[in-house]
């Protein structure tokens, strides 16, 4: 039995179809990344997994954390389950401290207890400095840390994540996944959104979901190496009328990236077909380099083949 | 599950206190209500300027005017001497300045008449912009000329009438007012915060969160209304305060059978703010209604003119407005020393109406976010 089960999961808001019968499976332990643009489905998923909005009615659909139907009897698996939303939605007028206190008075810590379990969060994320000044007045980055202590006091076994590092300075992102890696090693199941790629590469496994499918899932160098085709980096500068030149070279395809040019061929065809074409488009092929796609190059592969169909 | 619910209280009390706007409604609200309408609205009529048009000027109807300007209801402003114009002209000019607010006009044979034992006239005229005090400024002056009559005629009347008010024999204004102010109060207080707060959550998101917590429906509830109640009865017990040692009035029931009774009505008031905030999603929104309907609950509750006076379909609508109940309970408690025997008829209709907006506010509160 896998911790999370989700079969068929359906959700419609009127004529928009959010989520199209979705399924995915997690083990305990992993780290899974739900990956995806804006509107794909994500946060829709997460929160009938938390229970907060209904699935649309479908006899095939379900829903399991632990093996309990998360539609019937979410009150038991509650205390499982940490969720952390898209938007802050602790209390702003409180202090650090107090929303702590607070939480943790709903989970039934009070006293010594407590006091621990509060140390121990204030070690993990830094935030003892800032206890006293109200959540309303932390950056971006503590808030963030902040949401995700006060999901962690209870001990949960599932980390329901909701794009946790959106509009979070670089320094603090790289602080928050040190946290989450910590938490893996020590036996707590996480699935996160997130959109960036950077992160998904430090996960055992991501999801690909566009439009409320699920296009694929994946460990993340499994992903990579899904891609069809070859990549190359030109380091030029990739002015417009560069790229249209290359574009314009059949069986070649052009992108910038960066401060220079992406070139994309199919599978079986090498760059140094092209070299007389690329001589006359103005470049020097020894310039350029082979590498390794990315899962980004993938996922962005994946959107473009479901957008054609 | 009780540490969830303490927990709560708490944090619903450092939200009100940290809220510099909510400290200033909560503090100011009530200090400003009760010396405005506890000074300024008066129902007492006092000082009423009145013009004098005499065109008597005899022993007799000097007599009568000094009678009239004697006590403190009346100052006599304007002691005109008959004059080539014509004086209703004069009059208009007067009122509609808002110079005086009567005139006593008495003709040129009054004291012939008076005298040769003749029926004679007098002349009163009131400004009825302000239709209540005009008449209790007539009936004033009604009974000074009737009693300076029968002094000046020796005739008695054959049935002599002995009035006594009880439980406020100076009729003053302001006994009448703070009991209906503490029933406003609490209603405002209590219906305000709690649709306001509730909806608050549900704006900023932390609603949510909260229920994917394992606390449940019922305590999220009871933590709030808790701590709104017990607002609302700390504002109900200032006012009190300030009314019994600052203004004077009288308190001659139980206070333990006002404070048990208020906690019943409370049913009712945290009931419809619950109501509110299920009907809303803004905070402005939720404000609005508890306003609205506040203002709806006053106004057709007894507490500034009486509900007999309102037409039937009104008084109708009043049994369902329960401040109506609760303003009556107040009264009587503080001015009659009534106990529940005699307010029973008050009680039971609260309570049904308490118990049933509280329900379906209740109910639709547990549906989950959707």
């Amino acid at each position: 039995m896998s911790f999370l089960e989700a079969h068929h999961v359906s959700k419609s808001y009127g004529d928009v179809r959010a989520l199209e019968r979705f399924s995915v499976t997690i083990e305990k332990g992993e780290i899974v990344a739900l990956l995806g643009p804006d509107g794909a489905g994500k946060t829709s998923f997460m929160r009938i997994l938390c229970d907060l909005i209904d699935a649309d009615a479908d006899a095939e659909m379900s829903l399991k954390i632990d093996g309990v139907d998360v539609r019937k009897d979410f009150a038991k698996v509650k205390p499982l389950v940490g969720y952390m939303p898209q938007t802050f939605s602790l209390y702003p007028d409180l202090s650090i401290e107090e929303n702590m206190t607070f939480y943790a008075g709903i989970y039934g810590f009070t006293g010594a207890a407590y006091r621990q379990k509060r140390d121990q969060m204030y070690a993990f994320s830094n935030l003892g400095p800032f206890a006293k000044r109200r959540a309303g007045a932390l950056s971006g980055g503590m808030k963030q840390k902040l949401a995700l202590s006060c999901a962690l006091l209870h001990d949960p076994k599932l980390l329901i994540l909701d794009e946790p590092t959106t509009g979070v300075d670089p320094l603090s992102r790289r602080q928050f996944w040190e946290m989450l890696l910590e938490l893996r090693a020590s036996g707590v199941t996480i699935l996160v959104a997130t959109p960036y790629m950077d992160e998904v590469e430090r996960t055992d496994r991501a999801v690909c979901i566009f439009g409320g499918r699920k296009l694929t899932e994946a460990s993340p160098k499994e992903l990579a190496r899904q891609f069809e085709g070859r990549i190359y980096y030109l380091p030029q500068s990739p002015s417009r009328e560069l790229i249209e030149r290359l574009d314009a070279i059949d069986g070649l395809e052009a992108r910038r990236f960066g401060s220079g040019v992406h070139l994309y061929t199919d599978e079986r065809t090498e760059i140094t077909v092209f070299d007389g074409s690329l001589r006359n488009a103005g470049v020097d092929p020894a310039q350029i380099e082979p590498i390794e796609p990315s899962v980004e190059d993938r996922f962005i592969q994946l959107m473009e083949q479901e957008t054609v169909q | 599950m009780f540490r969830a619910y303490t927990g709560l209280v708490k944090k619903e009390f450092l939200q009100v206190l940290r809220d510099k706007n909510m400290l200033r409604i909560i503090f100011a609200v009530p200090i400003i209500q009760l010396m405005v309408l506890g000074y300024a609205v008066t129902t007492d009529v006092k000082d009423i300027d009145l013009d004098v048009y005499d065109f008597n000027q005899s022993q007799y109807s000097r007599e009568l005017v000094d009678a009239a300007g004697a006590g403190e209801y009346f100052t006599v402003t304007h002691d005109l001497q008959p004059t080539s114009q014509h004086p209703v002209y004069d009059l208009h000019t007067r009122f509609q300045a808002g110079a005086s607010e009567m005139a006593l006009i008495i003709p040129e044979n009054f004291s012939r008449d008076l005298t040769s034992n003749e029926n004679t006239t007098i002349g009163l005229v009131a400004d009825g912009s302000n239709a209540s005090s005009a008449a209790t400024a007539l009936g004033y002056m009604s009974q000074i000329v009737r009693q300076y009559a029968m002094d000046k005629t020796g005739v008695k009347l054959p049935i002599e009438i002995r009035r006594r008010v009880l439980y406020n024999p100076e009729g003053e204004s302001v006994y009448f007012m703070v009991p209906g102010i503490v029933a406003t109060l609490l209603t405002m207080i209590t219906i305000m915060l709690t649709s306001m707060a509730i909806v608050r959550e549900k704006e900023m998101g932390t609603l949510e969160q909260l229920l994917v917590t394992p606390i449940t429906g019922s305590s999220l509830l009871a933590g709030k209304l808790s701590a709104f109640a017990v607002l609302g009865i700390f504002e109900m017990s200032f006012a009190l305060a300030v009314g019994v040692l600052w203004f004077g009035i009288p308190f001659v029931g139980s206070p333990l059978l006002l404070f048990g009774l208020s906690a019943v009505y409370l049913i009712a008031t945290l009931g419809i703010g619950l109501f509110f905030s299920t009907i809303t999603s803004t905070q402005q929104q939720a404000m609005f209604f508890a306003w609205f309907f506040s203002i709806f609950a006053i106004l057709t509750s007894g507490f500034l003119t009486p509900i007999s006076n309102m037409p039937d379909w009104i008084q109708y609508l009043t049994y369902i407005n329960p401040m109506r109940y609760f303003v009556s309970i107040v009264r009587g408690i503080m001015m009659r020393g009534a106990g529940i025997p005699e307010l029973i008829g008050d009680i039971y209709p609260m309570l049904i109406f308490g118990v049933a907006i509280f329900t379906i506010a209740a109910l639709r509160f547990q549906k989950r976010v959707s």
